[in-house]
């Protein structure tokens, strides 16, 4: 083979210069296509942001993933896994070093201030729409921005008024009525239930975490109406097909049961109802462009308008100032914006709930399962 | 014939460079150990369970710390104890067993007539039509069926529309223990059928007619004659639809109602819900070791039945 | 005579009903995923094919579709060579300890499914596979491969050793003879096999719920997620084509082996 080696070197060179040529030319070509600026990291296929199903998903979609998409060409994906099942993928894919499941996790606050206090979320402080949501959008006890809150939500006492003659259920206690006994709600973990039910029990707010014997005691009472329980759109499916009268609910569902034509009206009763915040946050391990785009769906998750039509398919009160209430709930209860509103409403620091969630769950369900 | 040079296939070329590479590399002195080569890969695939099991014996001796949501580092019988010890793995357990018996007896009961028929029927077509039913099911898969259940015992669904066209009222059929029960059987009738036939056919037909001319109707010919031959039968069904109801994830939670839950979905709200994978490896491996248990005492007692592999004895 | 006909009533009404409980579920969500309304029930509000027209579009659905076809492919070919093997290596040989390599292989048998799930998915995260597709086919190949196992050893059972001895006669050496006597003659337990893995692997459930996540669901796990948020009409329309696929696999197994194998005593 040595005849060869000089042609080959001749041949090789010219293809060599025509290859950087071509190269240099697909380059050139290549940089105005889809970017806004030549700063612009390289956009991936889709973003896979983590979601709850039903009219939950599908606000996000117009409010907020296909305004998105329209803006940059970046697909949506919403993944219904729970946000109970998503936090330990995540967090072993970050142990494992490998690429997390999801972009982006739409999450309650409390779960993301666990994941954010286990240093698996990105930072977000540079994200430029910061500047103007209200104070209800940092979350409370954690440095800078691990996570950004975007709305506040109350578990309300949905029911069907046909079910209450007597006009709205003035009492969580109302529930034990025998004639509810299988036509109740509740989430399957017991969020949402578990202060009000101290407060129907006899307990005091003040005693929460330290004696919480008189939440479980009207837990225990709950437990013998025979509650079905579920999740988000199991709310919205019974009251469709009237498999219930009545559930401890956050008031979208039941929104979304209302617009489908069903009877249902919501309140919170003397005792009170929780209200708590969701959020949005991103798992450490994205690549480089991946996180860059991801950073940007947040920052346009908090944009007035993307909030008004986001916020509007869910029915709650967001973080971006001006952003006005849908007709139907005006003065609402489940749309709380005045401090009488918020007197109403029980309010537990996310502290506590980290670190005794798990084992309020555990203690509902033990409760539950008989 | 003029031997030509094709004459010596290319395949045959291509054997013997294999026999001779098999000698090479498996010589002819270890022919004894050839079975073991066989079995190599399946060993090896089977090994990963096995290391997977490790694992969770490893992880079952870890408690969690909660204020970190990391195992501890350091070993302890923690989890066990609270295994045996709280009410909530208790109350899961019995529901389990308890429930696993009462679709193993009901299944057996409905799947023996229909492997009876399917077997002893003259008509190949309705034995198709028999294998047929029985096939879809077991290949469409638990989910897509538990919600055509729900759809069907729903409170709007078609049996409570019938039961409102005679004036009663909507009946909760789903939710509750009983739909578990249910979608449980109606899972695993294909299981236990297919697992009778093969004892049902190894009985000649001449033993019924037999014991007929004998003067036995056919109720006496069924429990003394059809029943006992067919044990292997009901051993490897019994066997299969206890282990597999008592482990089922999916009925229970589809059918369930969030307050019906078996011991996989305990398990699976230790893994993910609660994000403790210690206790969650306990609860794994205390299954499995009742599992086991259960079969292997089966098997001591009666044999593998229709379950058994290997030689043909 | 009367006895024939009391027995008759009483075995035919117990089929009937486990005939019923077997093929209602399939009738319904066949029949649901007609309707032209917007919810799943049964009658179905009038007929329309739109749904179908939806899932066609529905590139999520679609994508899950296919990576369970990877799956169960994958799961088949892993299995085909080890279950086969160790099928003949059992049917055939008098192998030592046979009781003891039984149980072992039996163990994804014994182990509940979610005891193995859990297992793999602590074994394939400690070395970093989770995250891929082709995990979940090695998992599903584990826990089913008795099922390869059981199909070719019922296979082999009735293989006549005198076949072989006739060919070793001729003057075959024991490879050739392997590969065109003892291969063919268990084919039809291949085929089987091979036929309820891949089946089976389209269908896994709980493992897959374990091992994959968002960027690689599968069919059965979408299904899952997608009816614990709200229930419509294209979910009937895609369990339909998944049970079109199972007649498929089952025409199949019908043409090529005859459904009647299942039937014969071991």
């Amino acid at each position: 083979m040595t005849g060869s080696t000089k042609p080959s070197l001749s041949l090789g060179r010219r293809r060599f210069l025509q290859g950087v040529g071509l190269a240099g030319a697909a380059g050139l070509a290549g940089m105005p296509f889809g970017r806004a600026f030549a700063a612009e990291p390289e956009k991936p296929t889709e973003i896979i942001v983590r979601a709850w199903g039903g009219s939950w998903a599908d606000s996000l979609k117009a409010g907020v993933s296909d305004p998105f998409t329209k803006l940059t060409g970046i697909t949506v994906r919403h993944d219904l896994t729970e946000d109970n099942e998503i936090q330990p993928k995540v967090w072993a894919a970050v142990a494992q070093k490998r690429v997390p499941p999801i972009h982006i996790n739409w999450d309650t606050t409390t779960n993301a201030t666990k994941s954010a206090l286990r240093g698996v979320t990105e930072d977000l402080s540079d994200l430029s729409n910061l500047a103007g949501v209200t104070e209800l959008a940092k979350p409370v006890g954690l440095d800078g921005y691990p996570i950004v809150n975007t709305y506040g939500y109350v578990y309300v006492l949905a029911y069907r008024p046909a079910a209450f003659p007597n006009g709205a259920p003035k009492s969580w206690k109302d529930l034990l009525d025998p004639k509810f006994k299988g036509r109740i709600a509740l989430y399957n973990d017991g969020i949402g239930f578990h202060f009000p039910a101290q407060v129907a029990g006899g307990g005091k707010l003040e005693d929460i975490p330290g004696n919480m014997q008189p939440a479980w005691d009207f837990i225990a009472k709950i437990k013998e109406q025979e509650p079905l329980l579920g999740e988000d759109p199991d709310f919205t499916a019974w009251f469709q097909k009237g498999e219930i009268d009545a559930a401890c609910t956050i008031s979208t569902n039941a929104r979304e049961a209302k617009a489908n034509g069903v009877d249902i009206a919501w309140t919170v009763p003397e005792e009170g109802a929780k209200y708590d915040t969701d959020g949005l946050w991103i798992p450490k391990g994205l690549p480089e462009n991946e996180l860059y785009w991801a950073k940007q769906y947040i920052n346009f998750a908090i944009t007035k308008d993307a909030q008004q039509v986001w916020l509007d398919g869910l029915g709650l009160p967001g973080v971006v100032p001006g952003v006005n209430p849908p007709a139907d709930l005006v003065g609402d209860p489940s749309y709380p914006t005045t401090e009488a509103d918020f007197k109403k409403l029980i309010r537990i620091s996310s502290k506590v709930q980290v670190e005794h969630e798990s084992e309020w769950f555990g203690k509902f369900k033990e409760i539950m399962q008989g | 014939m003029r031997p030509s040079r094709t004459a010596y296939p290319l395949s045959w070329r291509l054997m013997d460079a294999l026999e001779a590479t098999a000698v090479a590399v498996w010589p002819r002195s270890f022919a004894a150990a050839v079975p073991w080569l066989m079995l190599l890969p399946a060993v090896l695939l089977v090994g990963l369970l096995v290391l997977g099991l490790w694992d969770m014996a490893d992880g079952s001796l870890r408690t969690l710390d909660t204020a970190t949501f990391l195992p501890s580092d350091d070993y302890s019988l923690r989890n066990y104890d609270r295994a045996f010890t709280e009410k909530l793995f208790f109350t899961v357990a019995s529901r389990s067993l308890i429930g696993s018996l009462i679709v193993t007896v009901i299944t057996l009961i409905l799947a023996f007539p229909y492997s009876y028929v399917m077997v002893r029927t003259r008509s190949a077509a309705l034995r198709k039509v028999l294998l047929i039913a029985l096939f879809l099911p077991f290949f469409i898969g638990q989910v897509v069926r538990a919600y055509g259940w729900l759809i069907i015992l729903g409170s709007q669904g078609m049996v409570n529309e019938a039961l409102g066209l005679v004036g009663v009222a909507p009946v909760r059929l789903l939710y509750n223990y009983p739909a578990v029960l249910f979608g449980l059987v109606q899972y695993m009738l294909p299981f236990a059928v297919l697992m009778l036939a093969p004892a049902l056919t190894a009985i000649p037909e001449e033993m019924e007619s037999a014991a007929g001319s004998l003067g036995a109707n056919w109720v006496k010919t069924f429990l003394h004659v059809v029943l006992p031959m067919a044990k292997p039968g009901f051993i490897g069904a019994g066997l299969v639809v206890l282990t597999l109801s008592l482990t089922d994830f999916a009925m229970p939670a589809i059918l369930g109602g969030g307050s019906q839950d078996f011991i996989a979905n305990a398990i699976y709200d230790q893994f993910f819900r609660t994000s403790d994978q210690g206790m969650g490896a306990t609860l794994a491996l205390l299954l499995v070791a009742v599992g086991s248990m259960m079969v292997g005492v089966v098997f001591a007692l009666f044999g593998a039945g229709t379950l058994a592999m290997g030689r043909a004895k | 005579m009367k006895g024939d006909r009391s027995k008759a009533v009483t075995l035919w009404t117990f089929v009937t009903v486990a005939l019923v409980m077997l093929s209602a579920p399939t009738l319904v969500v066949l029949g649901a995923s007609f309707t032209a309304g917007n919810m799943i029930t049964f009658p179905p509000e009038g007929l329309s094919l739109k749904w179908y027209a939806a899932i066609a579009g529905a590139t999520d659905l679609r994508d899950a579709f296919l990576r369970s076809l990877i799956v169960a492919t994958i799961c088949t070919a892993i299995s085909i060579p080890t279950g086969t093997l160790a099928g003949i290596a059992l049917a055939k040989y008098r192998v030592r300890f046979a009781a003891g390599v039984q149980v072992y292989l039996l163990l994804p048998f014994t182990v509940p499914l979610i005891g193995s799930g859990i297992g793999l998915m602590l074994i394939f995260g400690k070395w970093g596979l989770l995250g891929q597709l082709w995990p979940v086919g090695v998992a599903c190949a584990v826990i089913n491969l008795p099922f390869m196992i059981w199909a070719v050893t019922a296979s082999a059972a009735s293989l006549d050793p005198d076949l072989e001895l006739a060919a070793a006669n001729c003057g075959a050496p024991p490879l050739s003879t392997f590969l065109a006597v003892t291969i063919p003659a268990v084919t039809p337990g291949i085929i089987t096999g091979a036929l309820l893995m891949f089946i089976l692997a389209l269908n896994e459930f709980l493992v897959s719920l374990l091992l994959v996540d968002a960027r690689i669901v599968t069919l059965p796990v979408q299904i899952y997620n997608s009816i614990r948020s709200i229930i419509t009409p294209d979910l009937a329309a895609i369990s339909v084509v998944f049970i079109a696929v199972a007649a498929i696999a089952i025409a199949l197994l019908d043409r090529l082996v005859g459904l009647d194998i299942f039937l014969k005593s071991k």
